[in-house]
């Protein structure tokens, strides 16, 4: 079965039976798309939230002097969606792009919806989700809003170990809110403090 | 002696570009059947197979990047490279040369295309490999050995017919310039047409063939053409290679090391913590600094 991985994640997960999980996963299709494909444009709307089996997308917007904004970015084991769009049917604000070759499953939210009020369970687990979801908004903010660069870069490598070697720097300075040459500069002083240890 | 056998002969897979100024055809350890363990100690095999490089003012290659856990070893059989590194060192290989890196502990490199050549423009041809290291060594202070082609040693077969390059290792008797970690061979046999050379390594050692140039028969049987790779058995010792036409083969075998791999990206380490850590150190800049 092609889509192993989410199995794991959903019976680590989620305190289900084993016909409830077969059933999501009947449900679900999986698709591919290369490297710097689009599964979303803004004012499209947004059908499905994405769980990322392989590879990794990035979530952004466009402001008016066509600068580029990353609010989140998806590795493995992680959901994307445009919340807003896909629960309120609203056109979005936002592009999700692949920015390696990625394989995700696509959950439908009607799907969800129902399946939450079947089963007790899968509603806890989708509630637990959508909270933390919340709190990482919620931190994401509060950084942007009164975090030095350096706090921004500490916290970004705890959440995304592994990006700094599959994103460029330009990427991670627009998800962090700061200019490419501040990033350059706290990863310098950061490696002049700790090089030496 | 008994005769070590050829196991598999694989073509070149379709290649893939590492940064813009490598074009290479993986064969460990995507290879089926060639994963990290198989050619243990040899973990990664890029082969840039000749490809023509338009001149270019700005040079072509890949940036600032770490490695921990194993040595890099780069062939340079056609174009130049120049590299850079966190500890301060850097230098140029250009055709014959190889450059034996050893990341152990941790370096931040980056290889481009030398200055000059870049702007010229050529042919490129070369190899990349990575060994790894005994866990005892994983950690140890990382160091350069640059090769220049002049000072390989080499054995010089009868009546003129050609060469063997002792990168590393022993060939009837002559030692190599490169030191390694654990017991492994590195030759470049050069063969006129119809020349035959023969190579003895204990059984278990993992050892494999590269047919940079020109078609090799292997034991008088197996076919080996241009850029194919040749994977021997583990069974007996002594093989034979003859040269159909003009032909430079590399040569591989070493001691397996008997150890975990934990391998992602640039980090090759025995447990997944150890991994986990080397991620946690380069994001820290624990690597050092090099500017891209």
């Amino acid at each position: 079965m092609n889509n192993f991985r989410f199995t794991a994640y959903l019976t680590s997960n989620i305190d289900s039976d084993k016909s409830i999980i077969d059933q999501i996963l009947s449900q679900c299709l999986t698709k591919h798309y290369n490297k710097n494909e689009f599964l979303l444009r803004q004012n499209e709307k947004c059908k499905y939230t994405f769980f990322v089996e392989t590879g990794l997308l990035r979530q952004y917007s466009i402001d008016d002097k066509g600068k580029e904004h990353i609010i989140q970015f998806a590795p493995e084991n992680w959901f994307m969606t445009d919340r807003e769009s896909v629960y309120f049917n609203q056109p979005s604000h936002y592009f999700i792009q692949a920015l390696e070759n990625t394989t995700v499953l696509l959950l439908e939210e009607q799907f969800l919806l129902d399946l939450a009020q079947k089963d007790a369970s899968f509603l806890a687990f989708n509630n637990k989700l959508l909270h933390n979801h919340i709190r990482h908004l919620q931190r994401r903010v509060t950084q942007l809003q009164s975090a030095t660069a350096e706090e921004r870069y500490l916290y970004f490598i705890k959440i995304y170990p592994d990006l700094l070697l599959r994103v460029s720097q330009i990427q991670i300075a627009s998800y962090l809110g700061i200019t490419p040459e501040s990033l350059s500069r706290v990863r310098k002083e950061l490696a002049i403090k700790n090089s030496q240890q | 002696m008994a005769t070590k056998t050829v196991e598999l002969v694989v073509g070149p897979r379709e290649p893939h570009f590492v940064g813009d100024g490598f074009r290479v055809h993986n064969f460990i350890p995507s290879t089926y059947r060639l994963d990290m363990q198989r050619m243990n100690p040899i973990i990664m095999m890029d082969y840039n197979s000749p490809y023509y490089f338009e001149p270019s003012d700005i040079p072509k290659g890949v940036g600032v990047h770490p490695h921990r856990g194993f040595e890099t070893v780069t062939i340079a059989y056609k174009g130049k490279v120049e590299h850079h590194d966190s500890s301060g060192g850097g230098g140029i290989i250009s055709e014959g040369d190889v450059q034996w890196m050893t990341a152990a502990s941790g370096v931040l490199h980056k290889e481009f295309h030398e200055k000059e050549w870049s702007k010229k423009g050529g042919d490129f041809q070369m190899v990349q490999l990575w060994i790894n290291l005994p866990a005892k060594d994983k950690m140890s202070a990382p160091k350069y050995q640059s090769i220049e082609n002049a000072k390989i040693k080499r054995f010089t077969l009868e009546k003129g017919m050609g060469e063997i390059e002792i990168i590393a290792g022993e060939y009837k008797g002559i030692k190599g310039t490169a030191s390694t970690f654990t017991p492994l061979h590195m030759f470049n046999a050069k063969l006129k047409e119809g020349a035959k050379a023969t190579f003895n390594f204990p059984p278990h050692y993992n050892t494999a063939l590269l047919v940079i140039e020109g078609e090799v028969i292997v034991n008088n049987t197996e076919e080996a053409p241009t850029d194919n790779f040749v994977l021997m058995a583990n069974d007996g010792e002594e093989f034979t290679i003859e040269a159909k036409n003009d032909a430079i083969v590399l040569i591989l075998s070493g001691e397996p090391i008997h150890e975990p791999i934990a391998a992602h990206g640039p980090f090759v380490m025995n447990t997944k913590q150890e991994l986990l850590q080397a991620f946690d150190d380069y994001n820290k800049g624990k690597f050092g600094y090099l500017e891209d």
